[in-house]
């Protein structure tokens, strides 16, 4: 035993890097939204990469610990304490057994992340802790529930993330954007609506889907034969607005996409709430995929 | 023939026509199969679907061109065969009637039908597995008897219970679990399809065989059905 929830909050999940190898069962990758905090939190303690965190997601939280532990706060700044003092993210935490950690409310970012040494371990749903409410694949935290996780190692207290790798919640984001899919058969003028223009994060979003809110692409090609979501893929609605598809979004799916959106970027994305702004600029694969190996060879 | 583009930062997506049939339906099982055995190493995730095969790679193995080149080169040398069904028809037990089937009143009235006549045209039919999504384990089946077509509701119902059998143009397909959606619901089935029971992940293939039997409200409960 390790943490007992107090309070669940808004909505608080035990996520891992996801769920593969079952799509064409129609099962979702699910996993961390925040790729990047996820993998600072567990780098630090020094965990596997697929070690299972909890995403605190807008706050509401409040844990009661059972052990001694040493643990990370990555991601969001949702007025973390513990017993009423404010404690840093970024940086190894020792908890001692009766202390109560509590999440707020959102100050920058959205989503927080709990790391544990070892990780949690919780029960597996097809060969990964990731929870995915949509798909009724376990479920959100609930007070009373005991989080297991193991007994500690000693902790390295206050070894933090260098400060030059501390995100920014709040700058402008534009998001990079392979053309991929049905990117062609959108014309020129179509691809300027979306390139043109700053559009707004709308509040219906969640973990299956971003939508964006601005002006629409006029006359978009109607609904399609269904066909395979790749992560960050960018579909149009008939409405002519863009929903970017995230982790717990469907496998497949009939509206046509105009593009797919770099991982990195996602990762930013998950931390910004409804109403911020964001933009779109074109990346070529070779640059994307570069990036992306330098993420995964920094951490794995 | 087939058509490789990109779908993202570690996924290409290969079209091999343009239009869903069941002949298209076994090649894209066949190949699926195929890329899966030869690059077993370097898929994180392939989907199937009606026309096109998704697939999700290490992009710390290899690049996109060099993954591109190794997939055309699968599918090059690669010589269709029309494969025996190894497997037998699947079978799933439905009971077709008003009580569960929240559409068929409508639909017969509609159609012109008797219900023993819309129960005949929807249980003799054989359907294929075009593909599996929506939510887990839920199988598009098609193709629908043409005088039962029936287009999505215009407002999708909140809360289908699982079991439901619903039509949707020339699709048909079981709900596995209690969630919202737009299909007419016809009838619905005892058997469990969710993934409490996890056998229920391998039940239905792309390239499965289908088939409906009507059973009645006696042996629908016997089964576990619920009403």
């Amino acid at each position: 035993m390790s943490f007992k929830v107090i309070k669940a909050g808004f909505h608080s999940t035990i996520q891992d890097r996801g769920r593969f190898g079952l799509a064409h069962h129609g099962l979702s990758q699910s996993g961390v939204a925040d790729e990047h905090a996820y993998c600072w939190a567990n780098h630090l303690l020094a965990n596997d990469v697929n070690d299972a965190v909890l995403e605190i997601t807008f706050g509401g939280c409040e844990l009661l610990a059972l052990i001694d532990t040493c643990i990370v706060v990555a991601g969001a700044d949702l007025g973390f304490k513990i017993n009423d003092k404010p404690q840093p993210n970024w940086q190894l935490i020792a908890v001692n057994k009766g202390d109560t950690l509590t999440w707020a409310t959102p100050k920058k970012g959205v989503r927080a992340y709990l790391a544990v040494q070892d990780g949690f371990k919780t029960t597996q749903h097809f060969n990964s802790r990731s929870v995915n409410i949509r798909e009724n694949v376990g479920s959100l935290i609930h007070s009373g529930e005991e989080l297991v996780s193991k007994p500690s190692k000693p902790c390295d207290t206050g070894k933090a993330m260098p400060a030059w790798y501390q995100p920014n919640y709040q700058e402008p984001l534009s998001l990079r954007l392979l053309a991929s899919y049905q990117f062609d058969t959108f014309t020129e003028q179509q691809r300027q609506v979306l390139f043109g223009q700053t559009y707004k994060i709308g509040k219906a979003s969640d973990r299956t889907g971003c939508r964006l809110e601005g002006k629409p692409i006029e006359n978009t090609p109607t609904t399609m034969i269904s066909e395979g979501i790749a992560y960050g893929s960018v579909e149009i609605t008939t409405a002519g607005l863009p929903i970017i598809l995230l982790k717990d979004a469907p496998t497949i799916g009939g509206y046509p996409k105009i593009g797919t959106v770099l991982s990195l970027d996602l990762a930013k994305l998950a931390q910004r709430q409804a109403g911020s702004e964001v933009k779109f600029e074109l990346i070529n694969i070779e640059v994307a995929q570069n990036l992306r190996r330098e993420f995964d060879q920094f951490f794995i | 023939m087939f058509d490789i583009k990109l779908a993202g930062e570690n996924a290409i997506i290969i079209y091999f026509g343009d239009e869903a049939s069941p002949e298209l339906a076994e090649q894209i099982a066949f190949y699926t199969e195929l890329l899966h055995d030869n690059l077993d190493d370097l898929i994180i995730d392939i989907v199937p679907s009606y026309t096109s095969v998704l697939i999700t790679y290490d992009l710390n193995e290899l690049s996109h061109q060099a993954f591109c080149n190794q997939v055309s080169q699968v599918l090059t040398k690669a010589i269709f065969v029309k494969q025996k069904h190894q497997s037998d028809i699947i079978e799933i037990p439905v009971f077709y009637d008003h009580e569960v089937g929240l559409d068929l009143k409508r639909i017969l009235v509609e159609k012109d039908l008797s219900l023993s006549e819309f129960i005949e045209l929807h249980s003799q039919q054989t359907y294929l597995v075009y593909a599996i999504g929506f939510s887990p384990a839920f199988a598009f089946l098609a193709e629908v008897d043409q005088r039962i077509q029936m287009p999505r509701l215009s407002t999708p119902r909140i809360q289908i219970p699982a079991g439901s059998v619903g039509i949707a143009d020339k699709q048909t397909a079981v709900y596995p679990i209690d969630s919202s959606g737009g299909w007419n619901i016809v009838g619905r089935t005892p058997v469990d399809l969710s993934l409490n029971n996890y056998e229920n992940l391998k039940r239905f293939m792309v390239g499965n065989q289908v088939q409906f039997k009507p059973i009645d409200r006696q042996e629908y409960l016997y089964l576990g059905g619920k009403l």
